[in-house]
């Protein structure tokens, strides 16, 4: 599904990923883990194709497509989705015309036929219904007064409504609380998929409780430094970062 | 295309042309014209026009660049149409309302209006005022009789098809007696050459209107507009104005609340592409106790375009009780646009509350990305971003269908330029 080789990327001229690497196979659940400053946020702003994100060496391969010469709406519309660690306040754009937009801009771009506004209704009052997320709040500006909860929510019904091939989760435990990030973790365990893989980004251990990954890898210095399986996150949450690391280097 | 105009040329055009009118008026336009050859056309070494050098704009030949943009329809208003400055009767049914044209009232020696035209909120040392009042032709007088509601919308329809030579000064007059509402629309397309439009308004006590100005002048269109007004006890003035910009466009709103309770309400868009300029200028003046003004200037500029908005608050030393507030905001697109703006209080009471807030700035980064990254190209997402900006002025609109005509002149704007507002530099 996915597949990064050997990647670096730079921000405003300074080198942040030097040399990750990392194959994410379809239907698994992959996290990756970091102390601050590893690169976290630099790797899925960069698999997202934000500008300003220079890969200056390596690859990136989706569905065994090069992704980095394609802009941020291309790689949406070939199925790759970013969950943002702070979703945008959007004064003035109803979240139900935003959801509309999207999944009609991508169907445009994949060559398929868009819904009109009574399928799309359909579709997204059934959805929504599954993540308790009410109709009031759809037409509200996005993200506009929602607290974190919602937000997250609100993230994950866009998730639902796009069906994408990969999902990147960046952070989307922080600023949660427990009934928060268990109500989130729900959604998206709802969606895995065979055909579907998702990649976690987080700094503690904790989310991955609800949501099971199937391999963790550590991010460090720009780069994957370890490997391992679910049992390496016990691993960091008693010994810290820098014990673990320490053993790597 | 638009030839260079000095205040000579300009004086020059109108001899001979001022034919069977009523000494009352012959009078009025000579002492005008004696005003506008002293002062001249207005260039930036007068403060308020500093952002704004109509001497310099007309001195200059220009050619238009793109389809000439045309007026908006309103079905079912009350219509007067004006082709490249003349009133085209034929066309129009203004006269349903209560309506006459301004030719007629001129040429009556004993008219009602006389004292109303050149007399609402008069203006010193300003030379297009006097220039509109010495060359004044054209133009629709109105009045809504007491306790009368004007059923539709008066739609003035400004279309500049063809060149024009030198100038047109056009004046429309709008009185509201006691407790009258009315609607006025005014739709400004294509590219005159030179045009002035003043509106005068005068709001008698209790008394309400809605005035919408869209103009969408062609780009080498230049054009200078005032709304005069002057609003009673307990009356109110609510409005949208909506401009392009043009080579040169300015709109001044000089409004004195003169009665207590009076209420002025503006929210302005603006959108300008291109090397376009866009003046919106506003003089608010709070002649007496408990009077309540707010504005909203938004504006949105890209490639080379010029912007500017100046915003000033007069509170005369009696005028206690005041409330004022004023807001601009401008969005650039691009490196190379450029946005002015100049808030002003002049406030001699002690017991008011004025506010004003401005704000330059580029389009938030983090938004447009959030977008794309759901799959919406980036021209939609710039447009999405644009039209939310607006989204909060288009929302003060009461009225559903004026609503929804600004908005769709909002739309019509991002369609049409959405190739050039997505190459943000």
């Amino acid at each position: 599904m996915l597949e990064i080789n050997d990647l670096h990327v730079s921000v405003h001229g300074k080198d942040i990923l030097k040399g990750l690497s990392l194959t994410v196979p379809p239907g698994e659940v992959h996290a990756i883990m970091g102390p601050n400053g590893a690169g976290k946020s630099t790797t899925s702003y960069t698999l997202a194709g934000r500008d300003g994100y220079d890969v200056t060496q390596g690859s990136i391969r989706f569905k065994g497509e090069d992704m980095v010469p394609l802009p941020p709406e291309e790689r949406a519309a070939k199925g790759i989705f970013l969950a943002f660690q702070y979703p945008l306040e959007i004064p003035g754009v109803s979240t139900l015309t935003f959801l509309k937009s999207a999944v009609n801009a991508q169907a445009r771009l994949r060559g398929e036929k868009e819904l009109d506004a009574v399928q799309f209704l359909k579709l997204i009052r059934e959805t929504a219904k599954g993540l308790n997320i009410s109709e009031e709040m759809l037409k509200r500006s996005l993200n506009v007064g929602f607290s974190g909860g919602e937000k997250k929510r609100n993230e994950v019904l866009q998730m639902a409504l796009l069906k994408p091939s990969l999902a990147i989760l960046d952070e989307t435990d922080s600023g949660l609380d427990i009934d928060a990030m268990k109500l989130v973790a729900e959604g998206v365990n709802a969606l895995r998929a065979p055909d579907r893989s998702f990649l976690v980004i987080t700094h503690y251990q904790r989310l991955l409780d609800y949501i099971v990954p199937d391999h963790i890898h550590i991010l460090a210095g720009g780069r994957i430094v370890k490997s391992g399986d679910k049992s390496l996150a016990l691993q960091l949450e008693e010994q810290g970062y820098d014990a673990v690391i320490g053993k790597v280097a | 295309m638009g030839d260079a105009i000095s205040t000579g040329s300009l004086l020059e055009t109108a001899t001979g042309r001022n034919t069977g009118a009523a000494d009352w008026a012959e009078a009025l336009r000579d002492r005008s014209r004696a005003e506008f050859a002293a002062l001249g056309l207005p260039n930036r070494r007068l403060e308020a026009w500093r952002y704004s050098d109509l001497a310099r704009a007309l001195s200059e030949t220009v050619r238009e660049t793109g389809s000439l943009p045309t007026c908006h329809d309103m079905p079912g208003a009350y219509s007067a149409i004006f082709e490249n400055g003349i009133l085209d009767e034929t066309q129009s049914s203004f006269r349903e309302a209560g309506a006459l044209p301004l030719r007629q009232i001129l040429a009556d020696p004993a008219s009602p209006f006389v004292g109303h035209i050149g007399g609402v909120n008069p203006q010193d040392d300003h030379p297009l005022l006097s220039l509109n009042t010495a060359l004044m032709e054209e133009g629709i007088v109105l009045r809504v009789p007491a306790g009368t509601t004007l059923e539709q919308p008066l739609h003035l329809r400004f279309d500049w098809q063809a060149d024009t030579i030198g100038g047109r000064h056009l004046r429309v007059l709008i009185l509201l007696e006691e407790g009258a509402k009315a609607t006025l629309v005014e739709t400004h397309g294509g590219s005159p050459s030179f045009a002035t439009i003043v509106t005068e308004v005068r709001l008698a006590k209790n008394s309400e209107l809605t005035h919408v100005r869209l103009e969408r002048l062609g780009s080498s269109g230049r054009q200078s507009a005032m709304t005069l007004g002057e609003i009673g006890a307990s009356a109110r003035y609510r409005a949208f104005y909506l401009s392009e910009g043009g080579h040169f466009s300015r709109h001044e709103a000089l409004l004195k609340l003169a009665g207590e309770e009076a209420q002025a309400d503006i929210e302005g868009a603006s959108l300008a592409t291109g090397t376009r300029h866009c003046d919106n200028t506003t003089i608010i003046t709070h002649a007496v106790p408990h009077t309540t003004s707010q504005q909203s200037f938004r504006g949105v500029l890209s490639g080379r375009a010029r912007g500017a908005y100046q915003g000033c608050i007069r509170v005369a030393p009696d005028a206690q009780g005041t409330d004022a507030r004023q807001m601009s905001r401008a969005l650039l697109l691009s490196h190379r646009a450029e946005a002015a703006t100049k808030p002003e209080l002049e406030i001699f009471a002690d017991d008011v509350k004025c506010a004003h807030g401005a704000t330059i700035g580029e389009l938030d980064a983090d938004a447009l990305f959030f977008l794309r990254a759901r799959g919406i190209p980036e021209a939609e997402a710039l447009s999405i971003l644009i039209e939310a900006f607006f989204s909060e002025s288009l929302a003060m609109i009461e009225n559903d269908h004026l609503r929804g005509l600004a908005t769709d002149a909002v739309q019509d704007w991002l369609s049409s330029h959405a190739s050039e507002v997505s190459s943000v530099e």
